[in-house]
């Protein structure tokens, strides 16, 4: 049973990297104009955010080691 | 030939009314860009924003964006469909739908005015000495009419599908109750009883329970059933905050495009060289981009 919730917990983090791509662009399409500049700046967001939960989660997990 | 500078460059969030693109902004996420000629940036509106709040709307199987019933008080207006509704249109139609199952004649049905013949998914249920041996899943076609040849209209009809997995045939009588028509979610309850076979013990009886599918005009956006709310969330546990968190989201960020739509874009074309802190030359000479984005440099 804990397996199964491990792997929810995963499918449900999958589904948080669509939704950072979806803000990134739409956020980074309300600050310029120009194409290439929404999407060059839209990369780095989507980056930005998908390192900073990739660090949280890697802080959690290695709290929760021996848990 | 040299690009042309940001003072130069049309603006065409300018040229059109921008009240009128504002407001098909708002309606239709990308609409209000599309009337402004502002063909990639509306796309990416359009596909984002409604892709986020549709991915949404089908991870929680329907009944995400729903306003329940106010009886005319607007302070019930829930937080959750207000930020929801940034989203326009698609989300407006909830109060259309709350009208529409606050109704009367909205309720549930215990005979049928038509027969019906529907996909059935659900399951076998026994009560008394057979309760657990023949119980099981269930998934076929239901077929059932309310006949009033008798003193009171009794509902009858048939099952044909499977039984986890192996034919089965049930023939229905009694008990019949079918979900209100106007309700949150894309499946509406029914359940009726097993007809009693002479060669079964006196005391057994079975009965089924499932859903078939609702129109979809009458499930978009209309409020669910306390209940139906109460199974999402034990069997979609996260996901079905998941799910309200990209409506939410999505009705968030075209915030975001009413403002493009009419103000243009916060930090300007984006190509502009970046300024440095006021010096006695720049303020001689303007900089493009000051025209653009006066206040923000991009970044």
């Amino acid at each position: 049973m804990p397996n199964l919730l491990a792997l929810a917990d995963v499918t449900v983090t999958w589904y948080l990297l669509p939704l950072a791509a979806v803000i990134s662009l739409v956020y980074s399409a309300s600050r310029f104009e120009l194409p290439e500049k929404i999407l060059s700046r839209a990369a780095r967001l989507f980056a930005q955010i998908v390192g900073t939960m990739a660090a949280v989660f890697a802080v959690l997990w290695y709290f929760s080691l021996g848990m | 030939m040299s690009a042309p500078s940001s003072v130069e460059r049309r603006r065409p969030w300018e040229e059109k009314n921008t009240v009128v693109a504002g407001v098909l902004a708002f309606l239709i996420p990308g609409l209000g860009h599309f009337y402004q000629g502002r063909m990639f940036k509306g796309l990416i509106y359009f596909v984002c924003i409604l892709g986020a709040y549709f991915g949404g709307m089908r991870l929680g199987e329907g009944a995400v964006v729903y306003q329940s019933p106010m009886g005319g008080n607007f302070k019930k207006v829930s937080l959750t469909f207000l930020g929801q509704s940034g989203v326009g249109l698609p989300s407006l139609i909830a109060l259309y739908q709350m009208k529409r199952a606050e109704a009367p004649a909205n309720r549930d049905l215990y005979e049928l005015n038509e027969p019906i013949s529907a996909p059935f998914q659900g399951r076998l249920i026994a009560s008394g000495p057979a309760k657990e041996e023949g119980a099981g899943e269930l998934v076929g076609q239901i077929e059932l009419k309310t006949s009033r040849d008798g003193s009171l209209p009794e509902t009858r009809g048939i099952f044909k599908g499977t039984k986890d997995g192996e034919p089965i045939e049930l023939e229905l009588s009694g008990g019949f109750k079918l979900d209100r028509p106007i309700s949150g979610g894309f499946r509406r309850g029914v359940e009726a009883h097993v007809v009693h076979s002479p060669d079964q013990h006196p005391n057994e009886a079975w009965h089924i329970r499932g859903s078939i599918p609702r129109r979809f005009v009458d499930a978009f956006n209309a409020p669910p059933d306390p209940a139906l709310v109460q199974d999402l969330h034990g069997r979609l546990g996260k996901f079905y905050d998941l799910a309200i968190a990209f409506t939410l989201i999505a009705g968030f960020l075209n915030v975001l495009a009413i403002w493009d739509a009419i103000e243009g874009p916060a930090y300007g074309w984006g190509d502009e060289p970046a300024t440095a802190p006021s010096t006695p030359e720049r303020n001689d000479q303007p900089a493009a981009a000051a025209v653009v984005a006066p206040s923000k440099a991009p970044q």
